[in-house]
């Protein structure tokens, strides 16, 4: 085994998983580590120095939202959460902790991998292209520039405020919490309406089909990513 | 004087309400008063006719008493009567002693003869009576089976015989019947209980299959008399009776006919016990069909997916080698579709325990159901490639909880993919009407048969086709609990034309996502 691929850390209670995540991931070049549970996992990251934590949230003890909360204590360290259907609070409470994203079990490889790399790549690069293009939409962000095809989009600043979030974490899952607090600011993170309503009219104003959105897309009960194009 | 206690108190008889008799001195003073009358008549006309005839008026005035007044007044008539013809008609006149001896044996005659006739019309009557009071208590016998056979219900029936025992008898009633191994009150007359003393001969009276307590030969010192409920089967229960007044007692009568309500309303006790034994039996062969139904199907709907994925892993792992990579492939892409199914199946089943178990929750805010629909069109992916989708949705919000919601839309559109034919159109409409949000799912497949529309949505239920389609019938039933949890409906109609229309209702609060709306 090389040294020389990124290090991912995976923190799962069942071996199952660990087997075949570590198997699966090491064929693809990356150098695995493996926690059993949130103790091992912080001790892990302090010793192994991983690229990336993917961390199951539904372990014994000190749980995963929890290992999310101490590890954003000192490092930007990319995490995944691990989670099945029925834990879609603790999916949003870690979201909101500090992961950068998730996949529900059970999950494809393809669809893993794709996120890993993604996340691997923001943490590469912190900061934000300022133009962002995908399909037919370009957003740039210097000249607070929005155009579908050959045409300009006027957008209300709020809406523009909103993309501009999306923009600069773009492929990133953001929670309606963490929307709402960047957009409208501390206080209105209940405010779902407001996300709702600007949300509706952006995607008239953006997509080809709002009903069936291919840029800003939705995150059932967790939030919005805008997609990014490979 | 005891008749005319007893004809009294036989009267107590509901809805036959006869003039009761007048009380004994009144007929006595009658009887009386029509010697007196016929004296009167008598002592003008003696002259004209003879003696010897007008004692037949004294005679008919005998005949009238003991017909219309009884007999004892009949007898003081007769009495009265020769004292009177000799008083007043038999010279010498206005003295008792007889001038002819001859008039004595018209004296004997006149008694003797009311004597008998009296006895006769009296008999007759009583006759009478005793004939009216057997109608009178078949007609009671009558009017309980009546109100008997109309009623079916355990409860009700014992309601009927209490009401009928306590009006027909004047006495508080009580029911038991045996449950749980133990004799307990059922029903009774309003404010009517056993007492320890009145329950243990009601158990004793149970046991023997006797009549016991007061007015009986056991435990006769007893508050309440108890009447074993028998039939040919054994004894169902006890009818337990107690006097309204303490000083009366049933008379033998009463008794047989306390018997036959007995009688009566053990049989329809039975009736009523044998008919719910019926439906019980009825019922928990239908939940053991049901329950060996979803037995089958969950193993059934389990395991399939399990056998393609097991196989495709054992042959890839033991013949690999030998197999086409266009082969494996297939094999790989077969088992990886199987274990989706067994994950949905697996979700679906969590979600029937969680809204069985009353644990869903929604998590209601304003969402838009433009975005709602579009979260359940992407989670369906590539299924709907290949059919053309329209949606007609107002850009709105309601309140709902997005997940679950998403999750009905993507089952009904499942619903919708599953029962209508390749290549067909699947339409959305979503409408706000009468301050509900109503979505629409609408395909042109097969339908659903007409007697089947409602129960659609219950557990399991699946329509009956010919081939056998996916699908474990709980779909349907998740969406109707979720949209309950959202105090919304869920209904199914055939759509003109042919397909189906699946439509959910929410309750709406009016919050409009038009751009005008935002303060800016």
């Amino acid at each position: 085994m090389t040294d020389s691929g990124p290090r991912i850390l995976v923190v799962d209670d069942e071996q199952a998983v660990r087997r075949f995540l570590h198997t699966s991931l090491s064929a693809h070049g990356y150098n695995v580590f493996d926690a059993v549970n949130g103790q091992e996992a912080l001790t892990a990251v302090v010793a192994h120095r991983p690229d990336l934590v993917l961390l199951d949230l539904g372990l014994p003890g000190l749980d995963g939202i929890e290992v999310t909360r101490r590890l954003r204590e000192w490092t930007q360290l990319p995490i995944i959460i691990v989670t099945v259907q029925e834990q879609e609070r603790a999916k949003i409470a870690a979201l909101d902790a500090g992961a950068d994203d998730y996949v529900t079990k059970p999950f494809g490889m393809g669809e893993l991998l794709a996120r890993v790399r993604a996340a691997l790549r923001r943490a590469a690069s912190p900061a934000a292209e300022p133009r962002f293009s995908s399909g037919q939409l370009a957003v740039d962000l210097s000249r607070r520039l929005v155009t579908v095809g050959e045409h300009e989009v006027q957008l209300t600043p709020t809406e523009y405020d909103l993309l501009r979030a999306l923009v600069i974490n773009a492929g990133k899952v953001l929670t309606h919490r963490q929307l709402l607090r960047q957009v409208w600011g501390a206080g209105y993170e209940t405010e779902t309406h407001l996300l709702r309503v600007n949300m509706s009219n952006l995607r008239h104003k953006l997509e080809p089909d709002a009903a069936r959105p291919s840029y800003i897309l939705t995150e059932p009960g967790v939030g919005y990513r805008l997609r990014v194009n490979a | 004087m005891s008749t005319e206690t007893r004809l009294s108190r036989l009267e107590v008889i509901p809805r036959r309400e006869v003039t009761r008799p007048r009380r004994a001195w009144q007929n006595y003073a009658w009887s009386v008063a029509l010697v007196a009358v016929i004296s009167a008549i008598g002592v003008p006309i003696h002259t004209v006719i003879s003696s010897t005839n007008l004692v037949m008026l004294y005679l008919a005035a005998v005949v009238a008493a003991a017909l219309y007044l009884g007999r004892g007044p009949a007898i003081l008539a007769s009495a009265l009567g020769v004292l009177a013809f000799d008083f007043f008609l038999i010279e010498p006149r206005l003295t008792l002693t007889v001038a002819d001896t001859e008039y004595i044996f018209t004296f004997i005659g006149l008694f003797a003869v009311s004597l008998v006739v009296s006895t006769l019309a009296a008999r007759s009557q009583e006759q009478a009576e005793a004939a009216r009071k057997r109608e009178a208590q078949a007609i009671a016998l009558y009017e309980l089976s009546r109100d008997l056979a109309t009623t079916s219900e355990l409860d009700s029936i014992l309601q009927v015989v209490i009401r009928h025992v306590s009006e027909t008898f004047s006495r508080a009633a009580a029911i038991l019947l045996p449950a749980g191994g133990e004799l307990a009150q059922r029903a009774a007359s309003p404010g009517f209980a056993l007492d320890e003393n009145g329950l243990a001969v009601a158990a004793w009276s149970f046991r023997q299959g006797q009549p016991a307590g007061r007015g009986t030969d056991t435990l006769s010192a007893a508050a309440v008399r108890c009447i074993p409920l028998k039939t040919a089967r054994g004894v169902v229960g006890v009818l337990s009776v107690k006097p309204v007044d303490p000083a009366t007692h049933l008379l033998p009568e009463q008794r047989r006919l306390l018997e036959a309500f007995a009688s009566q309303a053990a049989l329809a006790i039975e009736r009523a016990e044998l008919a719910e034994q019926a439906r019980q039996t009825q019922i928990s062969q239908a939940t053991e069909e049901l329950h060996r139904a979803l037995l089958n199907s969950v193993s059934h709907d389990l395991r399939t997916p399990l056998v393609a994925i097991t196989g495709t892993l054992s042959s890839l792992e033991e013949d690999g080698a030998c197999l086409e990579e266009s082969a494996q492939r297939s094999l790989i892409t077969m088992a990886r579709e199987e274990a989706e199914r067994l994950n949905r199946l697996v979700g679906n089943l969590l979600d029937m325990t969680r809204i069985e178990a009353g644990v869903l929750r929604a998590t209601e805010e304003p969402c838009d159901v433009q975005e709602v629909i579009s979260a359940a069109l992407d989670r369906l992916g590539s299924r709907l490639d290949r059919r053309p989708v329209t949606i007609e949705a107002p850009a709105v919000l309601a309140p709902m909880d997005f997940v679950l919601m998403a999750q009905v839309l993507t089952n009904l559109l499942d619903n919708a993919l599953k029962y209508s034919p390749p290549g067909t159109p699947i339409d959305i409409r979503a409408r706000v009407a009468d301050g509900m949000l109503e979505i629409s799912v609408l395909d042109r497949g097969f339908g659903v048969p007409k007697e089947d529309l409602g129960r659609i949505f219950d557990k399991f239920y699946r329509v009956q086709r010919a081939e056998g389609m996916g699908g474990t019938g709980l779909g349907l039933a998740i969406c109707k609990g979720i949209i309950e949890a959202h105090r919304g409906h869920i209904w199914a109609q055939n759509r003109p034309g042919g397909g189906t229309i699946v439509t959910v209702a929410l309750p709406r609060e009016p919050v409009a996502a038009d751009p005008g709306s935002e303060t800016l």
